[in-house]
């Protein structure tokens, strides 16, 4: 039997993803939070775990280099992967959401400037309000850009809320709930039905 | 003399190529199926008339001098279908073409070029399960022929899906949406986009059920009946069980999964759809299904199936698993200056008996390195041919013909 190949995202999901695994009695013994191990092989050398860069993730399930993958919805919703997305993990909830200054209005002479990570998402979002946009890609520290004059609001994913706080802005719309989800490359799906299956079976059994 | 010196890698790779669509030749063609040919170029307006799932930004367009747009052949299906409809007005007998040429797409992906090979078959043939059983199993046969282990033939039925949603009014925003929960087995969020359709409650517990009808063809399509008891979806699910039983007369019983959740993926196609897919490679490696209607769009009666294959994602499949040695050259001629004409002599006359022959001077400054089976020297004093190390002496062409034969009995 070959090898199963599971992919999670470096970064914050990854630890609860992986203990999501461990509820299944799935086990990588060199796994810990801090490790800098990016491959690894669980107890019974039947099941690989890859660590990757999050907004990489969705590539390598579709692309077949991991069969599946734990990642947020945010990430599938802006990357738009060709794979089956078969089961939400009800872990690292969220939501997505513009935010921005306590009273500003999101109705601007001109097209209201946006600063994400998620352009795909947000576009989307204010086409069908109808409400015209530019938005500036951000990788990171998104708060940072209305403070700066960059752009008038941001779209970013809000968990406690604190570092918005921090920068003094605020929600001012919640655009969507995310949490996990667990995709599989469509192929591998068909050519390791059994493996998988039983991988996603033993997750359930473990929530029951 | 022998060399084992690795050419250029294109060239290595373009061997390989070319001995994938060799095989692919053979195979279609002991199905019975003919070649045919279609223009590079085509009218965009057969493009744009015509339901198909290619992207019209993704087609390559030029102009004309008449100020025509043209667009380079971004698939091979319509394009026969139409030069068929033009002769026939209804199918006199049946038909089986294939192909085996480039098509120009540009997608937004960057590792994805522009131009590909696809090789694929078009049986013009009325529906009927022996039929779209003997497609499904050539399909099958050409990627056992690649060397392909593990393979899946994800079979489902445009009409299913169909059948369902006839019986509600659905926006096309709607529809879009709900197809692509379909398609990517999405349950978590298609049950509650249902609910928001207010349509009959055991019409969402059917849809919700239609990702998850998945697997061994048999047990299926008895869930399949649990959900859904529509006159005509009973006759598809009869439909693909018999193409079923006639593929395990086929020994192909391993290789086949019946999927529901494949929906119309091409917009033509009405009946049978099936994808292929092999081990190693994450997309579907071959994608075909019967397009009954097609013909319809040129007012001609044309049922049909057939299939497709990029022979760049088959190689790229291939990478992995196999890497077939090349061929070497048959013969390697070497001669001093003096010999010349024997040289060419010799060469031309190994040539018209189909042998592959390479000549090159003694002592010249850049060699031939492709490797060679036999090698020939030929200088002024002594003619010799060399086989395995060992070296025989020859005089006239006829010797060497005859050692050549000697030792190929002696292999």
């Amino acid at each position: 039997m070959s090898l199963l190949t599971i992919a999670l995202p470096t970064g914050r999901t990854a630890k609860q993803a992986a203990s999501v695994l461990e509820k299944a009695g799935i086990r990588f013994p060199d796994y810990h939070s801090k490790t800098r191990k990016l491959v690894m092989l669980d107890e019974t050398k039947t099941i690989q775990l890859i660590l990757v860069k999050t907004a990489d993730l969705p590539t390598y399930v579709e692309k077949g280099a991991a069969d599946i993958g734990m990642i947020g919805k945010d990430v599938i919703l802006e990357n738009q992967p060709d794979v089956y997305e078969l089961a939400d993990l009800h872990i690292g909830k969220c939501k997505v959401a513009v935010a921005g200054f306590p009273n500003q209005s999101l109705k601007v002479d001109g097209p209201l400037t946006i600063a994400t990570k998620y352009p795909v998402i947000t576009e989307s979002y204010f086409e069908e309000k109808g409400i015209s946009i530019e938005t500036i890609k951000l990788n990171g520290s998104i708060e940072l850009a209305p403070l700066i004059g960059l752009s008038d609001v941001i779209v970013d994913i809000v968990e406690t809320g604190t570092t918005l706080k921090e920068n003094g802005l605020i929600v001012l719309a919640e655009m969507m709930d995310v949490s996990t989800r667990l995709i599989v490359n469509k192929a591998r799906f068909s050519t390791k039905t059994e493996q998988i299956e039983s991988m996603i079976e033993k997750r359930k059994k473990a929530l029951e | 003399m022998y060399t084992t010196t690795s050419n250029d890698k294109k060239i290595k790779d373009y061997q390989k190529y070319e001995r994938m669509i060799k095989t692919i030749h053979k195979r279609f063609k002991t199905y019975g199926y003919e070649r045919v040919k279609t223009s590079t170029f085509e009218q965009y307006d057969l493009y744009t008339e015509v339901k198909s799932a290619i992207n019209r930004k993704e087609m390559v367009k030029t102009i004309d001098e008449n100020g025509e747009v043209l667009v380079l052949r971004p698939d091979v299906t319509i394009p026969i279908t139409k030069q068929l409809s033009e002769l026939y007005a209804e199918l006199p007998h049946e038909l089986r073409y294939y192909y085996v040429q480039d098509v120009f797409r540009q997608s937004d992906e960057k590792d994805e070029e522009v131009e590909s090979t696809q090789a694929g078959v078009e049986y013009y043939c009325e529906s009927s399960p022996e039929k779209d059983a003997e497609v499904i199993a050539l399909a099958c046969h050409t990627l056992k022929d690649l060397g392909f282990q593990n393979i899946k033939i994800e079979m489902g039925h445009a009409g299913f899906f169909q059948a369902l949603i006839e019986q509600i009014n659905l926006s096309d925003r709607d529809l879009i949406k709900l197809k692509k929960y379909i398609q990517s087995k999405n349950i978590v969020e298609l049950e509650p986009f249902l609910r928001t359709l207010e349509i009959d409650e055991s019409l969402v517990a059917a849809l919700t059920k239609i990702p998850m009808l998945y697997g061994n063809p048999i047990q299926v399509s008895e869930k399949a009946r649990q959900i859904t008891q529509l006159q005509k979806t009973d006759e598809i699910l009869a439909y693909l069980l018999e193409v079923y039983d006639i593929l395990k007369l086929y020994g192909l019983e391993q290789n086949i999964v019946m999927d529901l959740g494949l929906i119309n993926h091409m917009g033509y196609y009405s009946d049978t759809i099936f994808q292929g897919f092999v081990e190693q490679y994450g997309r579907p490696v071959l994608m075909g299904g019967r397009y009954n209607h097609l013909g319809d769009e040129f007012g001609a009666k044309l049922p049909a199936i057939g299939f497709a294959c990029t022979v760049e994602s088959l190689l790229k499949a291939t990478k992995k698993n196999c890497t077939a040695p090349r061929v070497p050259l048959d013969v390697h001629l070497q001669y001093d200056t003096e010999c010349l004409r024997d040289a060419i002599l010799f060469a031309n006359e190994l040539r018209e008996r189909n042998y592959t022959v390479v000549t090159s001077q003694q002592n010249q400054r850049l060699n031939d390195t492709q490797p060679s089976i036999y090698q020939i020297q030929l200088t002024n004093q002594e003619r010799n041919f060399f086989y395995k190390e060992k070296s025989y002496n020859f005089d006239s062409m006829k010797e060497l013909l005859k050692l050549m034969r000697e030792i190929k009995g002696g292999m």
